[in-house]
């Protein structure tokens, strides 16, 4: 297993926190607003460079790499990405939080759980591997945070449930998560039948039904609106006449 | 085809689509996705008819999850009726949807039968959209 421990340097440049306002300048000039935090000293906001968090994240040892943040006054200090956020549509990236870490001191973190080898249940059975559970919370200390957890899958047979209890890990390593939750299973899906025409009429009868409307006065308002319709229908008529005379 | 159980209202107004989808703009079940590039509307019929697209396509390769349901009441006066008389009567249901939702996620199949799949779905909606993919796991 590698430590996610990397020696990579992130470069940042103060800033002033603000409103949101502030925070599209910074990314309007290329950049990407950060908020440092942790270990018991106050927040302060950064402003980072995106392809340098980018590389992180899209490292070996993605989200879980510890770095060292250098920071405007020259000081260095060792730092890991806690949250990110992008945007939705072309996946831009929008704020970064940064946790200061003591290296002496255990923390919690999540790992990506990755499913190794061909499961029998698929090769031989047909069916389809899914994965329930892609990270697991763990604690350690920063330096024995691994990449991933590898569980492999070979022997998943139907019936069979991998749970976080059998995935494997060292002393130094403490699951968090629940171990009775289950990882990765076998599964089928049921085959698409080609839809006969009287199938295909009773689903379009039931698709002219109306749901079951959920008010207690119901009844009242639709009274309401037939009692108010014919009032209305009643007017126009003669308005018709009118206009025809 | 899918709509709601039980609803408050029979009939609701049209409302706005404006902004970005900023919950479930992520895939949560798969690792394979079909992502709305557009806001609009997409209806209980285009949700069904890309559904059976896919599940023709994959057989009993894969799992699918549907990401959207149509919550929304659309309705319709009858042909030839004159103007006025009141909103018509419930027609059909549609499912909003801003850019960047996830509008179906799968599993178990390889990349090339996801992404031909997804395309086949993706024809029988109204708005564009685009392929995406989980990254490695360990990002």
């Amino acid at each position: 297993m590698a430590t996610a421990t990397e020696n990579n340097v992130l470069e940042s440049q103060p800033r002033t926190p603000g409103n949101k306002n502030d925070a599209r300048r910074v990314r309007r000039g290329g950049k990407v607003p950060a908020v440092l935090y942790g270990a018991g000293k106050e927040a302060v906001s950064l402003s980072l460079d995106p392809r340098q968090v980018s590389r992180i994240l899209h490292s070996q040892t993605g989200y879980n790499t510890i770095f060292d943040l250098a920071l405007d006054g020259g000081e260095r200090l060792k730092a890991m990405i806690v949250d990110w956020q992008y945007e939705p549509i072309k996946g831009a990236l929008l704020h970064i939080d940064l946790k200061r870490i003591a290296m002496d001191r255990r923390l919690k973190v999540e790992v990506p759980i990755v499913l190794t080898g061909e499961s029998a249940g698929v090769k031989q059975q047909g069916g389809i591997l899914e994965q329930v559970l892609r990270e697991v919370e763990i604690e350690c200390l920063p330096g024995d945070i691994p990449a991933a957890i590898e569980a492999d899958v070979s022997e998943l047979v139907f019936g069979k449930v991998l749970r976080v209890s059998d995935l494997p890990h060292g002393d130094k390593l403490k699951f968090l998560t629940d171990g009775n939750q289950p990882v990765a299973h076998i599964t089928t899906v049921k085959e698409e039948v080609a839809a006969t025409p009287e199938a295909t009429a009773a689903e379009a009868g039931a698709a002219a039904a109306e749901p079951e409307v959920i008010k207690k006065g119901k009844q009242e308002v639709e009274g309401e609106e037939g009692a108010a319709a014919p009032a209305k229908g009643g007017e126009k008529p003669e308005k018709k006449e009118k206009e025809k005379k | 085809m899918l709509m709601p159980k039980k609803v408050k209202y029979r009939k609701q107004q049209r409302g706005r689509m404006t902004g970005k989808a900023w919950r479930g703009s992520e895939l949560a079940f798969g690792d394979y996705g079909l992502k709305v590039l557009e806001p609009g509307w997409i209806t209980d019929r285009q949700i069904e008819a890309s559904r059976v697209a896919m599940t023709r396509f994959v057989k009993r390769g894969g799992k699918i999850w549907i990401r959207l349901f149509p919550d929304k009441p659309v309705t319709k006066k009858p042909a030839e009726t004159r103007m006025g008389k009141g909103k018509g009567a419930p027609d059909h249901w549609v499912a909003v949807v801003r850019p960047g939702k996830i509008l179906f996620e799968m599993e178990g199949v390889t990349v090339q039968d996801a992404t031909e799949a997804m395309r086949l779905a993706s024809h029988k909606l109204p708005l564009r959209t685009s392929f995406v993919k989980r990254e490695s796991a360990a990002h």
